[in-house]
């Protein structure tokens, strides 16, 4: 009779961690397919009206850009929360990213146009993407790649580095450059992933500071 | 009857060890899907397996794929900051990689900016690695760190692995 009780009890604890097992695995699926499908998923491109340039819809559209604070080249911990007030241009980019190095010399032009209007740049650095955080040498070799790119092009905007901590919530920048166009309130009015024109940065930016 | 009873619980023993087995499985395979959102821009074809003599330098011509509309830098890129194409295959595999000679990249020019040259890759190309085997059976798990690009935009540098089974005879 012990003994039945005993065998009984070995089962129901069995049962039991099948059924535990089975939740766990259903609960964990769900929470990714949550994530996977939240506002920082990713965005598609949309035919311009009339043939224009492609136009990059983000689910970041109309919402407020994530909340960030990363270190600039010197140390100096920079937040986007700081620029409140300010249309913002978030570009995300790297230094063996060919068309970055095309389109920096076109936002270090209009930055200095539309700066007087309360209009400012944050480059986002994303050098480190395959980097542990304990890689030392990694990181200063990254840091001193993009010291030097900045000085090249007189970049007058802060650049920020370790942009790879926040791309998850800028929905995965699997492409750069990728950049986030921020209005006064800190709402993403537009976005663009890939190397488009001058005049197509340009507009993006007057609708930033028109919000 | 009893025996019966303990051959019961002993199979449902089994069953829940595979389970929580499973379910660790499960995690690993939904991380591995999300990896695999991101495009594999090269892709390495063959060979599969190899028989070289032992101890001695032979010639492996390792061939790769990459995706149709993408270019990855050559080995020899046209500026110090792209990334170049490299080949390696980790200490302690039994395999050596003595040398590699890299196909000479195609020039391109983005139509974007005409006055910048591009060495890339482009369709189809071959490395021809040169290995040292010990003797045996070692499945080498060689490496390939490239950066992609189309017209427009770039991928982050990615390095796949090169799966040979190399025979050292």
């Amino acid at each position: 009779m012990r003994r039945n009780t005993l065998v009984l009890g070995a089962t129901l604890l069995i049962l039991a961690i099948f059924a535990w097992a089975g939740w766990a695995n259903w609960e964990y699926r769900r929470q990714e397919a949550e994530r996977l499908l939240s506002g920082a998923g990713q965005g598609e491109l949309v035919p311009a009206p009339g043939g224009g340039t492609p136009q990059y819809v983000s689910p970041l559209n109309g919402k407020p850009a994530p909340a960030f604070e990363l270190e600039d080249l010197t140390g100096n911990k920079v937040s986007l929360e700081s620029y409140r007030g300010k249309a913002v241009l978030i570009n995300f980019w790297a230094t063996w990213c060919g068309p970055c190095r095309i389109e920096t010399p076109w936002i270090v032009e209009l930055r200095n146009k539309y700066a007087a209007q309360g209009f400012e740049v944050l480059g986002v650095d994303t050098e480190g993407d395959d980097l542990e955080k304990s890689d030392k040498a990694g990181w200063a070799k990254a840091t001193a790649a993009a010291g030097k790119f900045v000085a090249k092009e007189k970049i007058p905007y802060p650049v920020l580095l370790d942009g790879d901590s926040i791309s998850r919530d800028y929905g995965g920048l699997d492409d750069l450059p990728t950049s986030f166009f921020v209005d006064r309130k800190g709402v993403v009015v537009a976005a663009q992933v890939g190397l488009t024109s001058e005049s197509d940065i340009e507009s993006k930016i007057q609708k930033a500071l028109n919000q | 009857m009893r025996f019966l009873k303990g051959v019961f619980v002993a199979k449902i023993a089994a069953l829940a060890v595979t389970a929580l087995a499973a379910h660790g499985q499960s995690l690993n395979s939904t991380a591995q899907s999300r990896s695999l959102l991101k495009t594999d821009a090269v892709t390495y074809l063959f060979p599969e397996q190899v028989s070289v003599p032992a101890g001695k330098p032979s010639q492996v011509a390792l061939h790769f794929r990459i995706a149709q509309g993408l270019h990855i830098n050559s080995h020899t890129p046209s500026d110090d900051f792209l990334i170049p194409t490299t080949l390696s295959i980790p200490d302690g595999s039994g395999v050596r990689l003595a040398s590699a000679t890299y196909p000479a990249g195609t020039v391109i020019v983005l139509p974007i900016d005409p006055t910048t040259k591009l060495s890339v890759y482009t369709g189809e190309f071959i490395i021809q690695a040169r290995i040292v085997a010990t003797a045996g059976n070692h499945l080498v798990q060689g490496k390939l760190h490239y950066q992609a690009c189309d017209n427009n935009q770039c991928m982050p540098p990615k390095t796949i692995t090169v799966a040979i089974d190399v025979i050292g005879k």
